[in-house]
């Protein structure tokens, strides 16, 4: 297999406030977009020619990826208008591809050894994968080895073998893409047709995101296999335990505590005296203040964070501004998203660009919306809406 | 200004040069051609952009070669105008970038001596002028020749029977790339990315021997070693990736320039330049001089220094100063130049030296001319621009002139806090701007009708109508002006009316009262207004026609925002009048002609 088509034109709407001003497969795990982990994994495994079919958002994939050098790519854009569905997607290439090709989902998490033995397959195929809660997913059904149907989300599942978004094509798979707007009923087409659709099953890496407090648990999880390399400056004084990364232009000042797994971007002042505890991520040109302990979260680009805050299990997205003694902690919440209440723990998931006065509280589960701004002393809960203003 | 590449290896050379020059066409484009060294000299050359040449073109097998861009100084744009240039017996071919000031004598006598000049460019003369010196030494010739000329005259001179290619730097920069068993030379960096990173800067009066193994240097007829670099440039940043327009691409790049350049300032151990000058002392005759968007970021930096730093500040046009400009010792001096190459900037500086003044360079190519004649040098990071209208070098220099400022500042320690915690913002602000790309692109429908717009700003914000108008007329051929709000009912009152719009920036501090009032006088004179305000600004409802918001930002830093937004709006008013936005027709990037 030569030549991959990846599908990254979906917003996640599930993932609101993170997914308002980029798509689901731009968001930052491990200080890398999920969207990345699947190009280099492509490249990984000898697959140069990429077909990005793009749409939501779609700057912020030209402006990260490019034309795919850095990635060891070569990038192709089609833009998919109005999203639809991934057939709908995959449709928008029709008159681009190769005789066979890969098609994979750019915002399910993925690594080299996913795919290693997949790229050799003969189309048409589908990757299924292994998972404790099938009932997220499309369910394959299976008999020997070849796929006989795939139920989406169903009520119980047949097996708990799940469609993982990663096929192998011929061109003839457009045939059936014209009448659909989703892949899996194209196969479900393609098999009453007659076709033999192959299943492979991979034990590798595979990791979706639903909801936003799935960004920690996928962040963990990434976390533990990172390569350490400090860049930047370690003032004398400083601690660092375990499989720690620090950009370049970042300077841990002394009396800080960095405990891996970390990750830390380039451009960022850290301390005096920070605890960063195991299982976080941290952007570039972040600041955090003396006597600040983060834990088990993920802050991105440009946040500012001052003296004194507490922050577990939570999401902290770009640009927002702590001004001291904020508290997040991760505890037992029920989140309404979409009309579903999933019991989870986690702590605080803020959007971009919000300021928050000194001694703010966020309860368990609470979702900060884009853009707001918290007044002292308050104690937030619940759902915010973009732009919100807590007096 | 032009640009001039050559290569010289084991590889056919007329894919290479081909490749080298399309990166080159923001220097000019308005014919090309170039040498290859075979048998003999094959030249081909047109009135065409690269890509056509391209597609016309003979496949040739010589593995030495020289290729131009040509942006018309001497002689109008035709095929014999076209660079190379050959000597009578199509023997020698030379590309040229730069301005011959006798080559009108140097032609009659040429002509007495029986040398046949057919094009009217100054350059033909060098060629000629190879031809007549030529005594079985290729290198002395071309030494002879230069002698004999008055003027600019970088340039790289090839002659069939002789494989090397003979190159000189006078006034305009010259790089040459450092391959394995192959070597180039280009104008700019951006041509050599695909092939090497590793060049060698030529300087002023250098005349260099390359070959596939070699480079030779000699400065006044002695042998010399110049110092290697490293580009840190890739070569993603010379690619559109995804983008329509390299405008485009390089406006989204900024949150990340900004971003680059303040982590470079702020891990640095030592300040990028102090602004009191090198050896000390104070701080009281700051003058600041540029060129075109240059310029406008110096404008805005005498607001940013004289309200941070409490001293006045005087900024210059660059090439007004040369000609009648104060130069004296006490003077410190900041000079602007993105590519470190412009002729009337470099003027600027040489002139300032001889004065005696402490001169900062602000540039955004490591190794130009400018870093090496200042005294100090502050570098943006702001990548290669391909784009003719300047985007985020204009941002970068911005962050720079902030970035100069705050250390100097006279403001308390906690509004110093608030400061520096609002710069690191910047990437995010601007991020929110480019979110709001769609709402700006719809207003950019409308202004595109109009053949006639006026930016008005007041105190931080006039520089940026300046730009804003600079912005639009350069790309989309409207006609547009800057003007102070204040000035406007000095005269250009008499324009107004429903057909021409208004663009104003309002920002929210001591200037808004006065722009309300401004945009109402305009209104009363029926002209639409589009008014660019921050988000917290509610009372733009019913006063302006359509309204652009940009995020709330601390005075101080709204030209960073504001800036943004217009170009935005200039990109796609121009895109909505279907210009050909990253070369705008007779302009071209970095001047090197006065």
């Amino acid at each position: 297999m030569k030549q991959a088509i990846v599908l990254a034109a979906g917003e996640g709407q599930r993932l609101r406030p993170f997914t308002v001003t980029r798509s689901k497969a731009m968001l930052s795990i491990a200080d890398k977009p999920i969207l990345q982990f699947v190009v280099e994994s492509l490249a990984q495994n000898g697959i140069h020619d990429v077909i990005l079919v793009v749409g939501y958002r779609k700057e912020q994939v030209y402006d990260y990826l490019g034309s795919g050098e850095r990635f060891g790519i070569d990038i192709t854009y089609v833009t998919q208008e109005t999203q639809l569905g991934t057939a709908h997607a995959l449709l928008q290439v029709k008159d681009m591809t190769e005789d066979e090709f890969l098609v994979l989902s750019g915002d399910n998490l993925i690594k080299a050894h996913t795919i290693a033995e997949f790229v050799k397959v003969e189309p048409e195929a589908v990757l299924v994968k292994r998972v404790s809660d099938p009932e997220r997913y499309g369910v394959v059904n299976i008999e020997g080895g070849e796929v006989k149907d795939i139920v989406e989300k169903p009520k119980e599942a047949v097996s708990n073998l799940v469609n993982t978004g990663i096929y192998a094509f011929t061109k003839d798979v457009f045939k059936f893409a014209e009448s659909v707007l989703d892949i899996p009923d194209v196969l479900n087409n393609m098999i009453a047709e007659g076709y033999n659709i192959k299943a492979m099953e991979t034990a590798g890496t595979w990791l979706d995101v639903v909801y936003p407090w799935d960004i920690i648990s996928l962040n963990e999880a990434v976390l533990q296999n990172i390569d350490v390399s400090l860049g930047g400056t370690i003032e004398s004084g400083a601690s660092i335990k375990g499989k720690v990364m620090v950009g370049e232009g970042t300077v841990v000042r002394a009396g800080s505590c960095i405990y891996g797994p970390v990750v830390i971007g380039s451009g960022c002042d850290i301390g005096p005296n920070v605890c960063v505890m195991p299982a976080t991520s941290i952007g570039d040109n972040v600041v955090i203040s003396p006597f600040t302990e983060i834990k088990n979260s993920v802050i991105g680009n440009d946040v500012a964070i001052g003296a004194g805050c507490i922050i577990s299990d939570s999401v902290i997205d770009k640009g927002c501004v702590f001004k001291g003694r904020f508290t997040a902690i991760g505890g037992h919440s029920e989140v309404r998203v979409n009309g579903e209440s999933p019991s989870v723990n986690v702590g605080a998931m803020m959007g971009e660009d919000c300021v928050v006065e000194s001694n703010v509280t966020a309860q368990p589960g609470v979702i900060v919306g884009n853009y707001c701004q918290i007044q002292i002393s308050r104690v937030i809960n619940g759902r915010l809406p973009d732009g919100s203003l807590v007096y | 200004m032009c640009g001039i590449v050559g290569y010289i290896g084991e590889k056919k050379a007329q894919p290479i040069l081909l490749n080298c020059l399309s990166k080159l066409e923001y220097r000019g484009y308005d014919s090309c051609g170039i040498a290859v060294l075979d048998d003999d000299i094959k030249v081909y050359k047109d009135i065409v952009r690269v890509k056509s040449l391209t597609r016309t073109l003979p496949a040739v097998d010589g593995t030495a070669g020289i290729g131009h861009t040509r942006w018309a100084t001497h002689g109008e744009p035709s095929k014999v105008n076209a660079h190379p240039q050959s000597d009578c017996a199509g023997r020698i071919a030379v590309v040229h970038n730069g301005v011959i000031n006798n080559f009108r004598e140097l032609r009659e006598k040429l002509t007495e001596e029986d040398h046949i000049l057919v094009s009217q460019t100054d350059t033909e003369v060098i060629p000629h002028l190879i031809e007549k010196y030529y005594n079985g030494d290729f290198e002395e010739a071309v030494g002879l020749a230069l002698k004999d000329i008055d003027g600019s005259y970088t340039m790289i001179a090839l002659m069939a029977g002789e494989p090397r290619l003979i190159a000189a730097r006078k006034d305009s920069p010259l790089i040459i790339g450092i391959g394995d068993r192959e070597n180039f030379i280009a104008s700019d960096v951006p041509a050599l990315l695909d092939y090497t990173s590793r060049v060698i800067y030529l300087e002023d009066g250098d005349i260099a021997v390359v070959t596939a193994d070699a480079v030779k240097i000699k400065e006044n007829g002695a042998a010399i070693t110049r110092e290697e670099h490293k580009v840190l440039w890739n070569v993603e940043d010379a690619q559109k990736g995804g983008y329509e327009h390299f405008m485009l691409k390089e406006i989204h790049e900024q949150p990340k320039v900004i971003r680059d350049t303040l982590a470079e300032y702020i891990s640095a151990a030592e300040p990028a330049a102090d602004l009191t000058g090198v050896e000390g002392g104070s701080l009281d005759d700051l003058v600041i001089l540029a060129c075109g968007t240059s310029y406008h970021a110096g404008l805005i930096g005498k607001y940013i220094i004289e309200r941070l730093v409490d001293v006045p500040v005087r900024v210059e046009l660059a090439d007004e100063f040369n000609y009648s400009g104060q130069a004296s010792a006490r003077n410190k001096a900041i000079v602007i130049t993105q590519s470190g190459e412009t002729t009337d900037a470099l003027k600027a500086i040489r002139k300032l030296k001889e004065a005696g003044s402490q001169v900062i360079a602000i540039t955004n190519a490591v190794g130009s001319t400018a870093s090496r004649i200042a005294d100090r040098t502050v570098y943006t990071r702001a990548g290669p621009e391909i784009s003719v209208a300047a985007t985020k070098t204009f941002m970068a220099q911005l962050i720079a002139l902030y970035w100069l400022a705050l250390p100097y500042s006279k403001v308390d320690i906690s509004r110093l806090d608030e400061l520096v915690l609002e710069i690191r913002q910047l990437p995010v602000k601007v991020q929110k701007v480019l979110d709001n790309e769609a709402a700006i692109a719809d207003c950019a429908r409308y202004l595109a009708g109009f053949d006639n717009i006026f930016f008005i700003g007041k105190g931080i914000n006039y520089p940026v109508a300046l730009e804003g108008a600079l912005k639009l007329k350069e790309i989309s051929y409207i006609h547009a002006e800057g003007y102070a709000a204040g000035e406007l009912k000095h005269g250009p009152f008499a324009l107004l009316g429903s057909g021409t719009p208004v663009v104003a920036i309002v920002a929210q501090d001591n200037t808004c009262e006065p722009m309300v009032t401004s945009i109402k006088e305009i209104k009363a004179r029926k002209s639409p207004v589009l008014a660019v305000v921050s988000e917290e600004n509610e009372n733009m409802e019913g006063l302006a026609d359509s309204v652009i918001t940009v995020p709330q930002i601390d005075p101080l830093f709204s030209p960073v925002v504001n800036s943004v937004a217009l170009q935005l709006l200039a990109y796609y008013v121009a895109r909505e009048r279907g210009c050909p936005i990253d070369f705008p027709r007779n302009l071209a990037k970095s001047v090197t002609v006065e």
